[in-house]
């Protein structure tokens, strides 16, 4: 009877202790999860960015491992910057647990800089880890451009090569153009029918290669129509443009011992717009009816536009572009036309100079190297060596 | 004087912004937009230069009561309209913005829209098939077409997939006109270096005035 | 449309057609929009240059916060200006031979860089493989090849090298003929466009 009159309350407090357990567990949980801190990422290295003009570092840092993230999961990363190792930090800025670097710029060169990675996770942030310093410094060779420094060296080296060859007395082949043999023929044809030459050097800067490429052209046409006693008309998108025009055609007026026949009215300044440009361009068509049109330059879409209204007027058409997107349209439409590297040959193929047409060969050079090249790069691609490949890939 | 100042200018700034393009550190990076940026300064005072081309033009038909001396007045008078209410309202100007939205915007959007009947005009005349080199241009300019559209998928719906419009369209997209490209662009790019090393070390002189580049 | 947008449209409408008309010949309307669009344009562009480059490119750096440097490209710019004078106009090949040194300089790298380089490492970066990419890979590289050597100047077209020329230039001329058909239905969205605007405007007009 004793022992059950014990059994009882002893009993009863079981169920109470029992009961109480999962709480006080739980409050020892809690208390630890107000006491637990997110992990701290590892390895904060800073560094100076390479190939850049300076002020920048690049902060890069290894989350916690598997184990630790299994414990608590971080969300995200803050980075803070001082001047001194010790502080005071600033927050400069807050990150996805994703990125495991930041570039920071900025900061002034040859100063020293400091930075502290925290994680984060549920409000709560980790004590962080200080990097040693970093000092920004710009580069005075961008490393990743070394391939096109060396294909530079090495075209100009082949090119002056060619060109002093050339004027060594070497003769050098090249075959016909129809485009290019053509203009001659074209400004002949101008003359017979007694009506002018029109020429568009088309509507880019007079910066661009193409345009001046097409300054070439026309001093070619130029001459001839000065010997032809034709005339020609050069309405100008760009006013730099005009001005050259404007030289190049007084010069070759001045070398025949014309320079009173020289109309500056006949090169000149339409408008810097677009469609404007254009459709002033097809009035002049459709009055002064020339006899032929040389579009050569730098083209957009109101090339066909042009060549069109050129057709209907009842001209022949010459065209020459590097517009990829244009030459299409001039194709269709134009009775002759100059593809792309075609118009940047034009010079040599006009002036026959030595020194132009030892460039032509170094361009052919060029090419035969870009053949081998990518015969050599498809192999070892399709044998899974990409590095090769890589090697073009500069920034 | 008159050529080989020019031509050393040429040789100096070309060969800096070769260097440069391979020089990071911000005292090259600094030029690089202070000179880029000069250029365009040229620019804006060469303007003037290109309008007194134009007025010169118009202004001789005016007075001499040429042919079309009307719409020459036009020009000038179109010319100082917007210049002196731009000068006076700015280009936020609510006058200056009308002005170019219902006097130059329309006509710039309808010289766009000529395209659509030019080309029309221009397939019309490549599909008269001149040579071999056309008919390739023709047939693959058709085909591209139909196969962008819905009636190219119903037009060869019977054939087997791989000779289907849309299908053939992709290809001729994915490969020769890719390819196409490629070339051009290096060759271009190939032309480009040639040309402007050529104007950097004085053999190609025309933009000087028509020598054609003779020593 | 209030009045104002009414007179607006309308005028926009007037030089559109005035436009359209060129496609049944030259004639008095086409002219006069040419012509007034030509120095609307100009006047337009001029001012957009002034405002928006000279005040802030030379006006502000020279008179406001007084950076002398600027004084070189602003010489440089009126240098141009000596085009006016028969006698002085060959001054101005200074400007421009600073103008083209500068493009030529930038055009050289960046001509390799974007087109020989990019165009290089797309072409040989796949592998040539048994299925459909990879077979496609070989047809774009064959074609590639072929299309360079139609570019190349200095070796006559004959025999095995004309025959690979040959190719070349039908593969250019079928891959312009692609681009070409991928252009036709934007161009005739352009006209679309133009089309609902009269639309919406004669609406407006008579339709209230």
């Amino acid at each position: 009877m004793d022992r059950v009159k014990f059994l009882i309350p002893t009993f009863i407090l079981f169920i109470i202790a029992i009961s109480c357990v999962p709480a006080a567990a739980a409050d020892i949980v809690a208390d630890s999860a107000i006491a637990i801190l997110p992990p701290n990422v590892s390895d904060v290295i800073v560094s100076d960015k390479p190939n850049d003009p300076g002020g920048t570092l690049v902060v890069e840092w290894i989350l916690p491992d598997s184990a630790a993230l299994a414990a608590m999961p971080i969300k995200g990363v803050n980075i803070y910057l001082s001047g001194n190792h010790d502080g005071p930090f600033e927050l400069i800025t807050s990150l996805p647990k994703s990125a495991l670097h930041y570039e920071c710029s900025d900061l002034q060169d040859g100063e020293s800089y400091y930075f502290k990675v925290t994680a984060t996770a549920n409000g709560l942030e980790s004590d962080g880890i200080t990097s040693a310093a970093g000092i920004p410094s710009g580069q005075w060779f961008n490393t990743e451009r070394l391939p096109i420094l060396i294909v530079v060296i090495l075209f100009s080296i082949t090119a002056i090569t060619f060109i002093i060859k050339a004027r060594g007395g070497y003769d050098f082949y090249v075959r016909p153009i129809a485009g290019i043999k053509a203009v001659d023929e074209a400004i002949g044809r101008a003359t017979e029918m007694g009506r002018p030459i029109l020429y568009v050097p088309g509507l880019g800067s007079a910066a661009d290669v193409a345009t001046i490429a097409a300054f070439t052209i026309l001093a070619r046409v130029a001459k001839k129509v000065v010997e032809y006693n034709t005339r020609v008309i050069v309405p100008n998108y760009d006013p730099v443009v005009m001005a050259i025009c404007q030289e190049v055609v007084k010069e070759a007026y001045a070398s025949a011992g014309k320079p009173e026949l020289y109309d500056p009215k006949d090169v000149y300044f339409i408008t810097q717009d677009q469609f404007p440009y254009t459709a002033a361009v097809n009035g002049v068509m459709l009055r002064e009816k020339p006899a032929t049109n040389f579009y050569m330059g730098m083209f957009y879409a109101e090339s066909l536009v042009l060549a069109e209204t050129g057709f209907v007027s009842g001209s022949i058409q010459i065209a020459g572009t590097d517009q990829l997107v244009q030459i299409p349209f001039f194709v269709s439409v134009c009775d002759f036309v100059l593809m792309g590297e075609e118009l940047y040959a034009a010079s040599a193929y006009l002036s026959r100079e030595p020194q132009q047409l030892g460039t032509l060969k170094a361009q052919d050079l060029g090419k035969v190297t870009v053949v081998i090249l990518i015969i050599i790069g498809v192999i070892l691609s399709t044998i899974g060596m990409s590095g090769f490949a890589n090697w073009f890939n500069v920034g | 004087m008159r050529r080989e100042v020019p031509l050393l200018i040429v040789f100096l700034f070309g060969l800096f912004m070769i260097v440069q393009y391979f020089i990071p550190h911000a005292k090259f990076a600094f030029w690089y937009q202070e000179f880029n940026n000069w250029t365009i300064i040229i620019g804006i005072f060469t303007m003037i230069v290109g309008i007194g081309s134009l007025l010169s033009v118009h202004y001789s038909k005016i007075r001499f009561r040429q042919e079309g001396w009307g719409y020459s007045l036009v020009t000038i008078v179109a010319l100082f309209g917007m210049a002196i209410v731009g000068l006076l309202g700015g280009t936020e100007g609510d006058l200056f913005l009308k002005l170019y939205r219902f006097g130059l915007s329309p006509v710039t959007a309808t010289m766009f829209s000529l395209l659509a009947f030019f080309i029309a005009s221009a397939a019309y005349r490549a599909f008269r098939a001149r040579n071999v080199i056309s008919t390739l241009l023709l047939a693959a300019a058709v085909v591209v077409m139909l196969g962008r559209v819905p009636i190219g998928e119903i037009l060869g719906g019977w054939l087997p997939r791989w000779l289907q419009l849309p299908n053939i369209a992709d290809f001729l997209l994915n490969v020769p006109n890719v390819a196409a490209k490629r070339a051009i662009y290096i060759g271009v790019g190939l032309g480009v270096a040639a040309v402007s090393l050529k104007i950097i070390l004085g053999i190609e002189r025309t933009w000087l005035g028509g020598d054609g580049g003779k020593r | 449309m209030s009045t104002g947008q009414l007179i607006g449209n309308g005028i926009a409408a007037f030089l559109t057609l005035c436009i359209f008309s060129f496609l049944y010949k030259d004639n008095p309307f086409y002219k006069f929009a040419e012509r007034l669009v030509a120095g609307v344009a100009t006047g337009y562009f001029t001012m957009l240059l002034f405002w928006t480059n000279f005040i802030p490119k030379v006006w502000e750096p020279l008179y406001e916060r007084h950076e002398i440097i600027y004084i070189i490209p602003t010489i440089l710019g009126i240098i141009m200006w000596t085009r006016f004078s028969k006698k002085w106009a060959w001054v101005s090949r200074y400007s421009i031979a600073f103008y083209i040194g500068i493009g030529s300089g930038v055009a050289v790298t960046l001509a390799l860089y974007t087109y020989l380089f990019k165009q290089l490492q797309a072409t040989i970066a796949f592998p040539i493989s048994m299925d459909v990419a990879g077979i496609n890979q070989l047809l774009v590289v064959v074609a590639v090849l072929a299309s360079l050597i139609y570019f190349f100047f200095s070796t006559p077209h004959k025999g095995a090298f004309g025959v690979a020329s040959k190719l070349g230039i039908y593969v250019i001329m079928i891959g312009f003929g692609a681009g070409f058909g991928l252009t036709v239905m934007g161009r005739i969205a352009l006209l679309v466009n133009r089309v609902i605007f009269l639309k919406g405007y004669l609406i407006a007009l008579f339709g209230g």
